[in-house]
């Protein structure tokens, strides 16, 4: 299983929580899983081109990932971040 | 730049410290600063900076205070209430540090008088509620070559970085563009009130670092803060050629140094690479950190980006936070600016 940190504007799929798990062998399958588990989610972060959207960044540790068939191990900790814009 | 008796007393604490004295606290009385929106960002930063003798500090902001602003904005007083925010700011600014020039900018900040605005400040502390205004501040500092720092906040959630020209990735760079609904604000999703404390502060800190010249300031990482996970963590972005373009060509004007390591196998060095370029194979990384010097910008890249990124995690376990790589490799290099470059397969 890996660890998923969840950005804020995420939360509202995940119940509020910061932190959940998913796994998989590729973060695509880690991004099936969560949408599993968490409807909408997925759809909040990657578009119909399968591409991530520009304001939503994807981290394996401290490792930016540009691509979903990127390989996890699973031992990695998934950073999933988003522009934020309070000030 | 002199100090006078008072502001040898007034600054006795920064004086004290050996990285500041009395040259560090003239370039902070040198120091120009803009901070964007005095809100629960801008209200801790200008506050610091102030404090801290930051010779000339601008607040831009358009708004009026409101009550519910109080719960953050750490600026203004309830007697306020309902009076320019950028004046209210000049006048608590001005009676904590009467030393130092606050300049009022009662606008609100659009493509029209960007340039114009920052273009008289060094350094812009971005404090912003709006998407728009983050990318118009972004691409002037980009244009205008300002130093930027960037904080943004959304519930119990902050991030934070620092946009230095020609050393690392913009705020555009990190996010390209975002659809203004995508991402709520404040008004719309609140905010924990301290929240906007630590990350305002965390600006005034990167700025006074910039300033001095002192330790790692936050360039090419992303610093984001759980108030209620009691962690904090960076995450580095990658170069673009054209970044590392800029990066090599500004530590040549200004004869400072760039180390660039190609991680590549020898063959495939051998074939064509980047000059200036040392070659260090992934594998030998480990044995041989010594040949790397420490505190300068430090790029690795290989042929696609795979290996350059597997070098960068050993780097930073190693000690070199700030190591950094080339997005797509020499395959992009090879596209974007040297087109006549033979990059060799790998086997």
């Amino acid at each position: 299983m890996n660890t998923v940190r969840v950005a804020s504007p995420l939360r509202s799929y995940t119940a509020g929580a910061a932190e959940v798990t998913a796994s998989g062998a590729t973060i695509a399958e880690l991004l099936a899983g969560l949408e599993r588990a968490h409807p909408g989610i997925r759809f909040r972060m990657i578009d119909e081109q399968d591409r991530i959207r520009p304001h939503i960044r994807i981290f394996i540790g401290r490792r930016e990932v540009k691509r979903l068939d990127e390989p996890l191990r699973t031992s990695d900790e998934v950073h999933l971040i988003c522009a934020l814009s309070g000030g | 730049m002199n100090l006078s008796a008072s502001e040898r007393e007034r600054y006795s604490r920064h004086l004290l410290l050996p990285e500041i004295g009395a040259a560090g606290q003239a370039r902070l009385k040198a120091a120009r600063v803009l901070v964007v929106g005095a809100g629960g960002l801008g209200s801790p930063a200008s506050l610091y900076l102030a404090a801290a003798g930051v010779g000339t500090l601008g607040i831009v902001d358009h708004d009026r205070v409101d009550l519910s602003n109080l719960q953050r904005q750490l600026l203004f007083d309830t007697g306020q209430i309902g009076a320019s925010k950028a004046l209210a700011a000049q006048t608590r600014l001005r009676a904590l540090n009467p030393q130092i020039d606050v300049i009022a900018h009662d606008l609100e900040l659009c493509a029209d008088n960007a340039m114009d605005l920052l273009r008289e400040y060094d350094y812009v502390l971005d404090g912003s509620d709006r998407l728009a205004t983050r990318y118009l501040v972004n691409d002037a500092c980009v244009l205008l070559k300002r130093t930027l720092i960037s904080a943004a906040i959304h519930r119990f959630e902050g991030q934070a970085m620092c946009y230095v020209p020609d050393r690392g990735p913009c705020y555009r760079c990190l996010f390209p563009k975002s659809a203004e609904g995508a991402v709520p604000n404040c008004a719309e999703a609140g905010v924990l009130g301290v929240l906007p404390g630590v990350l305002g502060a965390l600006q005034a800190t990167e700025a006074i670092k910039l300033i001095l010249g002192l330790g790692a300031p936050l360039v090419g990482r992303l610093l984001t803060y759980e108030a209620c996970g009691a962690n904090s963590t960076d995450k580095s972005a990658r170069l673009t050629p054209r970044q590392l373009r800029s990066l090599i060509d500004r530590a040549a004007s200004h004869g400072t140094a760039c180390t660039v390591v190609d991680v590549r196998e020898p063959r495939e060095f051998a074939a064509g690479h980047l000059a200036d370029s040392v070659n260090i194979p992934l594998a030998d990384l480990p044995r041989r950190w010594a040949e790397i010097p420490a505190r300068v910008p430090l790029v690795f890249l290989c042929r696609s980006g795979r290996r350059s990124l597997a070098a960068r995690e050993l780097a930073a376990r190693a000690g070199f936070e700030q190591a950094t790589d080339l997005d797509g490799g020499l395959l992009a290099w090879a596209v974007v600016i040297e087109p006549e470059m033979t990059v060799a397969p790998f086997e």
